[in-house]
């Protein structure tokens, strides 16, 4: 009862205080902006703030992505590009080489299992880092939950197919420099 | 792998890959040992990588609160962009105002203009055709009078050349 009237509240006051529909496309679109964010700057907190910039955009543009499609496709390319920016600039800056070996993957390992684990996720870190830009964009959003193929080439401005044959290359790549 | 195996390293990564074997792989590997141990490796490295690679992202997701975060950062920036519209409507409307009073000024301007312009036209032709009174007095015999009446150094009596030339 008290829950039920909370979340009326916190609907009214939503509805007052922002366009009505923002809060509901956040929550749908949340996890997969993050995720975008984080298969490519590869810690929490940079993909949390250019996830954040990437709704606030959205927000800005609301009149024009009503449509959950729409707003969905815009949100995603935004992030994309903002989170590219960031680690550019992070380049730059050369304060954040070692990005993808900060993650929220746990550090503490348990056995021997898990040390194998984990060497061969900072292993696949390593060399994605190193695949060429157009495989390497590929297949980090290909590893993003609710991404089919579409939605990569949507991002990336690319055919599916594109992406498909992309990604074979970066497999292939990565399975050769690992073996 | 010997190094005359080194050509069917690219169709052993196809076949870890897609699991697609031609024929004449086939074949080799029937004769290759170390073909077809390579084959199984990479076989087991793409099962590992399989399974290694959604981890990557797989899971992560924004921390708790981040949606509200979020929104109160789009109240304050609605703010602002109210603030921004609310000056931008100011500055469109002096904007507007001023191409008003501007039109209205001009095409009172021409108007105006326009009026002066006759009156100064019929002034100006009333002026030409202005003749002072005393033009009529000069026009009936005064103006005779004027023609006929002696310059300076001439008389009013006409005498003839010749006889003054006697005389």
């Amino acid at each position: 009862m008290t829950g039920t009237y909370v979340s009326a509240l916190i609907a009214k006051a939503e509805a007052q205080t922002t366009d009505a529909g923002f809060g509901e496309r956040i929550a749908e679109n949340q996890r997969r902006v993050f995720q975008i964010a984080f298969s490519v700057l590869g810690n929490s907190a940079d993909a949390e703030d250019v996830a954040q910039e990437a709704f606030l955009r959205a927000y800005r543009k609301l009149d024009s992505l009503r449509e959950a499609e729409k707003f969905r496709a815009w949100v995603n390319r935004i992030v994309f590009r903002l989170a590219l920016n960031r680690k550019r600039g992070h380049r730059r800056g050369m304060a954040r080489d070692m990005a993808w070996q900060i993650t929220e993957v746990p550090t503490v390992v348990d056995g021997a299992k898990e040390a194998e684990k984990q060497v061969m996720l900072n292993q696949l870190r390593r060399e994605i880092e190193c695949l060429p830009g157009k495989l390497r964009s590929v297949l980090q959003l290909s590893l993003v939950e609710e991404m089919d193929a579409g939605d990569v080439g949507a991002v990336l401005g690319i055919p599916a197919g594109t992406v498909r044959s992309r990604l074979h290359t970066a497999r292939k790549v990565l399975l050769e420099v690992m073996r | 792998m010997t190094k005359a195996c080194e050509k069917w390293k690219d169709q052993l990564l196809e076949a870890a890959l897609t699991g697609a074997r031609p024929k004449d792989l086939q074949v080799h590997l029937q004769s290759c040992r170390d073909c077809t141990t390579e084959l199984r490796d990479l076989e087991a490295l793409r099962a590992r990588q399989d399974s290694m690679l959604p981890l990557l992202v797989k899971g992560s997701q924004p921390s708790t609160g981040f949606r509200a975060r979020v929104l109160a950062a789009a109240e304050a920036s609605g703010e602002r962009k109210l603030g921004m519209r609310w000056r931008s409507w100011k500055l469109a409307g002096a904007m507007a105002t001023a191409a008003t009073v501007l039109t209205i000024g001009a095409i009172w301007y021409r108007a105006t203009a326009q009026k002066i312009s006759d009156d100064e036209l019929a002034a100006a032709q009333k002026l030409a055709e202005w003749r002072a009174p005393s033009d009529s007095l000069l026009a009936i015999p005064g103006q005779e009078i004027l023609r006929t009446t002696p310059k300076l150094g001439e008389s009013y009596l006409k005498v003839p050349m010749s006889k003054i030339e006697e005389e």
